[in-house]
């Protein structure tokens, strides 16, 4: 299933948020949302996920949802937004319970994407009990558990340290190189972006409009840690950026 | 000439007599008086308007109280010196406990005279409950439990065998509307109370207090132990104030043997006092209807007193160790009924 | 050199700052303080420079609980008063929680309650004891509403206030995952809630324990509240202790329950 946006606009009462937003998201594809601070990546991301109405234009799916997906448009937050009197096992159920799935079937997917995500040995933990990766990942095993068409994620590694931040990208590109998925990832980070990105979609400051896309063909598994031409294209992304995000900086947050 | 000068004379020896009969004229002593707003109470508020008080050397003042309890415990505590309240479990108590002592009586029940009344509610007097003879297993309401309500509900059930179930509401506010609305069965109550209600229509008069407990001491005159015993001289001047606002009240209300004018003239005075709040036609009546005998000369009837007391012991409200000593001083006033 | 001497003379030890202000558990004060003042009471009694009048000699007090618990007494005073706390509150409690919720949930419900509640909170219930003797009879059914009235507002404070605080971001990860409206409340807002329910619930309990005293002030012959109010009509001062007593032991074993459950419901909190 793919999504298409249809110049998108979007408003917070008398300030204009987005302007013009026309993006396709293809089926299989990570697509990366970057710009400075306040440009309205996760209004945007919330306008593809239906937890807003856009003011203007249309989100489209285009084509059928696959068959056993439960949720086609799954979002993962930056605070991951697990409930703490649920343990890890709990936290991925509460997702499938609303389902009335066959009996077992439950259990089986439960089972599946918590092995998926490395972290069968803590179904029976409470939340407070992970570190900030740990829990990340159960929120991408819950994500994961509803089989989405499209994975929404808003800034997922934000709230997580440097080295954590790393291993979960590794996590992220051996999950989607098992099985492909669907994402649109938000994120003001561009390292994250290049090396998670098949596309990456600079918005300008705000009222945030789409400054390029950039395309970034090496296949996932093959982007290293210090890749000369993904540096490049950080650079390139970085020089879109920097003037956005200097003006940015200097606005009055009422402004 | 000679006869104003016999005049001033015997106005002279007059002024000497009160000034020998009360002692420390020159420096009144200050008395509080616990009073509540209850014609029985119209001793304490006569001897206040007429001035015997100050007659007998005291400075009164009236300290008014929402009921009985707090009124003993102001005495026991020597914020006020004098009382009238009923004989009730809580008095007997704090006598027992050496913080008061009663000295004489006031309001009694008297076969002639219209005393207190056996109420029932209309709903219990229209299912049959039409004399104190039905009082067995009814709701009969009181204040607290060793009230005079207790008292009187249980002697006159017991006098036709009956035993009725007593329902405590604390005030007498709470207990006329219980028994206006049916919640409870019967009560009885001081008649400035009972016929105005009865009149109303909510409630039944089923039978008169006096036909059950002839020479029922309903209250009494009480002071501090410290008082009653090493101040005899505060003590018999405030009785002799106090029976002289007695006798007026007795004179202009009960017997009605001082004329129309005196008994208007009291009850101008019981006015400020009671039902304050209504007009004085309106008041007049209920305090007129409400008239009972206050003991002449503050007399008591041990026989009355006595009964209530082994009624209290009998229902384990008191301890059983109180003896009529315990809280009776009869060294001021005539014994009766003994 | 000079260096050196003048270092060693300016060599100040820092001064500690930091104590104070982090309260630590101190386990035998409370029970010594409470020890310390009934000895006090019972030499003061015994010795005589408090009379009778003012204290109940303690040791008098205590005959009077095993004499009361003895006689079967105690029972027959505790059962009616248990049962109209725990009907009272169940019903205030059950109530209030419901309609915290739905507060906390539809603009218009809280648009409407909120100042209805306002106005019903400082209402001193006991004054409207005669009006519910006449709705709802002299009986228990007074004493339960009483119970029921005071301990809901405090509960439907409590709990719109707790489900205000339910994290947005959960609620928001619940409409994202296609939750019914149902499964959200029951599953996130309630849990979401409970803690601040909980504490409400320790304030509504203890208001039912005082309201009990009120409850029982109209018709009841027996409950530990008609006996305290008998003893003080009656100025004995050792039954009158001895009831506050019992209601004394009564909040304290509340609160211990409530403890309890949340220990149970909040778990996860560590």
């Amino acid at each position: 299933m793919d999504i298409r946006l249809e110049a998108i606009g979007h408003d917070y009462g008398r300030t204009e948020v987005l302007r013009d937003i026309t993006l396709d998201i293809p089926s299989g594809r990570i697509v990366c949302l970057v710009g400075p601070s306040g440009c309205g990546k996760s209004t945007l991301l919330r306008l593809i996920g239906g937890l807003e109405r856009p003011a203007r234009g249309r989100v489209l799916m285009l084509g059928e949802p696959p068959a056993d997906c439960l949720n086609p448009l799954t979002f993962v937050f930056q605070d991951f937004a697990l409930l703490p009197w649920r343990t890890v096992r709990g936290n991925v159920a509460l997702v499938l319970e609303d389902h009335r799935l066959p009996p077992g079937r439950m259990e089986a997917v439960i089972s599946d994407v918590l092995a998926r995500t490395r972290l069968s040995d803590f179904a029976g933990a409470l939340p407070r009990q992970l570190s900030g990766g740990m829990k990340q990942r159960v929120a991408i095993a819950r994500a994961l558990a509803v089989n989405p068409a499209v994975m929404l994620m808003d800034e997922p590694l934000s709230a997580l340290d440097a080295q954590t931040r790393e291993l979960l990208m590794d996590d992220l590109v051996a999950l989607w190189t098992r099985t492909p998925f669907t994402a649109v990832y938000v994120t003001h980070n561009l390292a994250e972006a290049v090396r998670l990105g098949h596309r990456v979609a600079v918005l300008s400051r705000r009222p945030g409009r789409i400054r390029e896309v950039v395309e970034i063909d090496r296949p996932l598994g093959e982007r290293g840690y210090a890749d000369a031409d993904l540096e490049r294209i950080q650079k390139h992304l970085w020089g879109l950026m920097r003037d956005e995000a200097r003006a940015a900086d200097e606005e009055l947050v009422d402004g | 000439m000679s006869s104003l000068t016999r005049r001033g004379t015997l106005g002279l020896i007059g002024a000497a007599a009160a000034g020998l009969a009360a002692p420390a004229l020159a420096a009144r002593r200050r008395v509080v008086v616990g009073a509540m707003n209850l014609t029985s109470h119209a001793g304490s508020f006569i001897a206040l308007e007429r001035g015997y008080f100050a007659d007998a050397g005291l400075d009164a003042e009236l300290k008014f109280f929402q009921a009985a309890q707090p009124m003993a415990v102001a005495i026991a505590s020597r914020d006020a010196d004098f009382g009238v309240t009923a004989i009730s479990g809580g008095l007997l108590s704090l006598a027992q406990k050496g913080a008061v002592k009663v000295i004489g009586g006031a309001l009694s029940e008297e076969k002639g005279i219209d005393g207190q009344k056996i109420l029932a509610s209309d709903a219990a007097f229209k299912a049959g409950l039409t004399s104190p003879a039905g009082l067995d297993g009814k709701r009969f309401g009181i204040t607290t439990a060793g009230s005079s309500f207790h008292y009187m509900g249980a002697r006159i059930a017991a006098a036709h065998g009956g035993r009725p179930e007593f329902v405590p509401l604390q005030k007498v506010g709470a207990v006329i509307g219980a028994l206006k609305s049916g919640q409870i069965d019967a009560w009885s109550i001081v008649p400035h109370i009972a016929k105005p209600l009865a009149a109303s229509g909510a409630v039944h008069i089923i039978g008169n207090v006096a036909d059950y407990l002839p020479g029922y001491q309903v209250t009494t005159v009480f002071t501090s132990a410290a008082n009653a015993g090493g101040d005899r001289g505060l003590v018999e001047a405030f009785l002799q104030a106090f029976s002289r606002g007695v006798a007026d009240y007795n004179a202009a209300m009960v017997d009605r043997s001082a004329g129309e004018a005196a008994m208007q003239a009291v009850v101008d005075i019981i006015h400020k006092y009671v039902y304050a709040d209504q007009p004085r036609e309106k008041a007049a009546v209920s305090i007129i209807n409400g008239s009972m005998r206050l003991n002449e000369g503050a007399a008591i009837n041990l026989a009355s007193v006595r009964d209530q007391l082994e009624w209290f012991q009998s229902e384990g409200l008191v301890d059983a160790g109180i003896t009529l000593e315990t809280f009776l001083d009869t060294s001021y006033v005539k014994v009766i009924g003994a | 050199m000079a260096d050196t001497a003048a270092g060693m003379a300016a060599a100040v030890e820092v001064p500690f700052r930091g104590g104070g202000f982090a309260p630590r558990p101190k386990r035998w004060v409370g029970p010594a303080t409470f020890l310390a003042l009934i000895a006090l009471a019972e030499w003061g009694t015994w010795a005589g420079w408090i009379s009778p009048l003012t204290l109940p000699r303690p040791s008098a007090v205590v005959e009077t609980l095993i004499a009361l618990a003895r006689s079967g007494l105690m029972f027959d005073h505790l059962l009616p008063s248990l049962t109209r706390l725990a009907v009272g509150a169940a019903l205030g409690v059950g109530a209030g929680i419901a309609v915290g919720v739905l507060i906390g949930l539809f603009s218009h419900l809280r648009a409407a309650l909120v100042p209805l509640v306002a106005a019903l909170f400082p209402i001193p219930k006991i004054a409207l004891l005669p009006l519910f003797v006449i709705w709802f009879g002299i009986d228990e059914g007074s004493k339960y509403a009483l119970i029921a009235f005071g301990t809901f507002t405090p509960t439907v404070v409590a709990t719109f206030g707790a489900v205000d605080n339910v994290d947005r971001s959960l609620i928001r990860m619940g409409q994202s995952f296609g939750l019914s409206w149902w499964s959200i409340v029951r599953k996130i807002v309630l849990p979401g809630a409970m803690p601040g329910i909980l504490s409400g619930l320790r304030i509504s309990l203890a208001i039912a324990i005082i309201l009990l005293v009120a409850a029982e002030m109209l018709g009841a012959r027996y409950g530990i509240g008609a006996y305290i109010l008998e003893a003080g009509a009656l100025y004995d001062l050792e039954r009158l202790f001895a009831g506050v007593v019992i209601l004394s032991l009564l909040g304290v074993l509340t609160s211990a329950a409530i403890g309890a459950l949340e220990r149970r419901l909040l778990g996860w909190r560590g």
